[in-house]
């Protein structure tokens, strides 16, 4: 294995986990707030299929990018009116809302499949401009793989270091006690969902405008399920999130590593690593800790008297 | 979900209505969920009928078709209502692309046919339902064109026998209902002596959805094509496990790229993320399925083959107006026009395409036959033996790789 593969490796967990990223940290801020969004998948496609149109209509990726934010946020304020406003099962809602997703997003992406883009510049590393290409073409980032560490902090930061994260921590904790202290349950929700609708959009702007350049129907693959599951691995917490979507891509582009360099194991057998390493990380983990999931997680809270 | 019964019950007694509306709300949602769920398992049902004008009287006789059919004009009833589905989307650029391609060379030369396309069509269920609701509009002629198409649409011929299918790519047959398809393979090996001769690194890649018979067979074509001009060349294989997960698809590239490999090539649904991928990385790419696939790779691009049929299914509509239709395996390869070779790219020396021509020239006369034994498999078994071919059949449950290729097949 040359250098050129190693360093393939990390270069693609971070092309591949940009988005996994940003997704797992929508899902952290409103489950943090109590609510689960099963239904991320179809939030993402439509968000993808949208900022895809977009770029194709008007050549800016960066609108792309813009209009992926908006869309995330709009979906998951259809969630959000349904499972706050009419109090409506959230794991049955979310589901609804991935199919309303799958058709959404295919009716609008449908007349810009196989149309190419000039997707989201990227830009050489400072210090790396004199490798070859080869080399240099893989640590060359685009802005929103640039802004996702620091986006990441700053979601640590908005929900361990500010009141408005205290009261929404509190809120996914224990609506009634947060209402009794004065705050806003049904209105820290609304915004947990905004924020992670926003933050739904990037990764799917990633996808579909930075990473593949390229709209097909339901290109997410399964993405929004695996966020879902970085957020249990990860524990609610935004930085270990960073770890899980690193290791998880990292484990999809090893395993490609192994077939590509020629390893005699059936590639089946290789295709299933990624999930099998989560499990082995889970199971090393265990469950000795205190259980961090958000106490009022999927709850519906009908208000207080 | 505790908690909620305990609300529900303690309102009971002072807010029995609240209840009801709260079952109602649910309700709903699970009512809205299943109507989603539905749509979203049957699009294909719902595309058929959307895309065609169904014509009043459905009996369309095609011994009564006119004699010759390329001039016929349009008539107000017309002479034959076609049906034609798809796996994907018809503008995916690769393979449903050039399908729907050669079903539109029909209309443009017999004018007075009628189309009805469904696009989206990959499963056995919907592929029923489609070619039912085609047949209850009057088709009499069924283009099936996906893979998962040709079993139901064999059930179906049994009980329309007076609608012919036409399936691509398969291999039954019945009274009513026949195969047709290209010959990729040759187009490989052509595709294989190009690459061979542009590698610098003596290193091919090969971006692979699943391991199948056919795509086994593509590698084996390609490495066989790249080893007849370069003894050196070897061709490196990885899975996506998807016909079109982007993502991966992108992440399999750029690891075939950083074992380096200097050419790519890929068989999934749309080489379009693959291609551009290659490109960013300055390496050369392959294209298959479609040659509009070019656009993605303006700089790196080699050539590719794709599937032309439109003169071959024009030709087949025809034998249906005059009646002289019979089931027949339909295989025809570049030199009957059904595949063509993509134009070179711009980086592509004269040489290179010169020894694709005699290639495809010795394809042609039949002096070069790509599966022609003695056939060499990894572990040095014979899998094809001396004086021997590898016929068609065996062609489509091919699990090994030949002596060059890296990785594995099972």
């Amino acid at each position: 294995m040359s250098l050129l593969s190693i360093l393939g490796v990390f270069s693609s967990a971070i092309f591949s986990g940009t988005s996994l990223l940003y997704t797992t940290l929508g899902e952290v801020i409103h489950e943090r707030s109590g609510i689960v969004n099963l239904g991320l998948e179809g939030v993402l496609l439509v968000s993808a299929s949208s900022s895809f149109a977009v770029t194709v209509i008007t050549g800016s990726p960066f609108l792309g990018v813009l209009v992926a934010m908006l869309a995330g946020a709009l979906m998951n304020m259809v969630l959000g009116y349904l499972v706050i406003h009419r109090k409506a099962n959230q794991l049955a809602t979310g589901l609804a809302l991935m199919f309303f997703g799958f058709g959404l997003s295919a009716i609008i992406g449908k007349p810009y499949v196989g149309m190419r883009i000039d997707g989201l510049p990227r830009y050489a590393l400072p210090g790396l401009e004199g490798l070859p290409r080869l080399y240099a073409s893989l640590f060359s980032f685009d802005i929103l793989i640039i802004l996702v560490m620091p986006i990441s902090i700053l979601v640590w930061w908005l929900l361990f270091r500010t009141r408005w994260g205290l009261g929404l921590r509190a809120v996914g904790e224990n609506a009634d006690t947060a209402f009794a202290s004065g705050r806003n349950p049904l209105l820290y929700r609304y915004q947990a969902l905004a924020l992670g609708g926003l933050l739904a959009g990037l990764g799917a702007a990633h996808l579909a405008i930075a990473y593949t350049m390229n709209w097909t129907e339901y290109m997410t693959a399964g993405r929004g399920f695996i966020a879902v599951a970085l957020v249990i691995f990860s524990r609610w917490h935004p930085l270990r999130a960073i770890a899980g979507a690193l290791l998880f891509s990292g484990a999809v582009a090893f395993q490609l590593l192994l077939q590509s360099s020629g390893a005699q194991i059936s590639p089946f057998l290789l295709d299933t690593t990624p999930y099998f390493l989560t499990l082995l990380v889970l199971i090393a983990w265990g469950g000795n800790r205190k259980q961090s999931a958000p106490a009022s997680l999927g709850r519906v809270y009908h208000g207080s008297e | 979900m505790d908690e909620e019964h305990d609300i529900t019950h303690r309102s009971t007694t002072r807010k029995e209505k609240q209840m009801k509306k709260n079952l109602f709300y649910r309700l709903a949602v699970l009512a809205i969920g299943a109507a989603l769920l539905l749509g979203a398992c049957g699009p294909a049902a719902a595309v058929a009928p959307t895309e065609a004008e169904a014509p009043e009287e459905s009996a369309a006789e095609p011994t009564e078709a006119p004699a010759e059919p390329t001039e016929a004009p349009v008539a107000e009833e017309p002479c034959l209502i076609i049906g034609a589905l798809y796996g994907g989307p018809i503008t995916d650029a690769g393979y449903n692309q050039a399908m729907h391609e050669a079903v539109v060379a029909i209309k443009e030369n017999i004018a007075c046919v009628e189309i009805i396309e469904a696009e989206n069509v990959p499963d056995e269920a919907g592929a029923t339902t489609t070619m039912e609701n085609m047949i209850s509009q009057g088709a009499t002629l069924i283009f099936a064109t996906a893979f998962n198409h040709q079993y139901p649409a064999l059930e179906l011929a049994g009980e329309h026998p007076e609608v012919i299918f036409e399936h691509a790519g398969g291999w039954e047959m019945s009274s009513n209902f026949a195969n047709f398809f290209g010959k990729p393979p040759d187009g490989w090996y052509m595709m294989g002596v190009a690459a061979g001769m542009m590698t610098e690194t003596n290193k091919l890649g090969f971006v692979a959805a699943f391991p199948l018979g056919w795509t086994s067979t593509f590698i084996n074509a390609f490495e066989l094509g790249a080893l007849s001009v370069n003894p050196d060349a070897q061709t490196i294989v990885a899975y996506t496990f998807s016909w079109g997960d982007r993502a991966k698809e992108a992440d399999t590239t750029n690891s075939l790229i950083n074992q380096g490999v200097d050419v790519i090539t890929m068989h999934v649904d749309s080489p379009s993320t693959v291609l551009s991928t290659a490109e960013s990385r300055g390496v050369y790419s392959i294209g298959y399925q479609n040659l509009a696939a070019q656009q993605f790779a303006p700089e790196y691009w080699i050539s590719g083959t794709g599937f032309t049929l439109g003169g071959k299914l024009t030709w087949l509509t025809s034998t249906v107006l005059d009646g002289t239709w019979k089931p027949i395996f339909l295989r025809c390869g570049i030199s009957d026009g059904c595949m063509a070779i993509g134009p070179f790219g711009p980086n592509v020396p004269q040489e290179v395409q010169d020894a694709v021509a005699e290639a495809q020239a010795a394809i042609d006369s039949g002096e070069l036959v790509v599966f022609q034994g003695p056939i060499v498999d990894q572990d040095g078994t014979v899998r094809v033996a001396d004086g021997e071919v590898l016929t068609d059949d065996l062609m489509s449950s091919v699990d090994w790789f030949v002596l060059g290729v890296i990785g594995s097949s099972k």
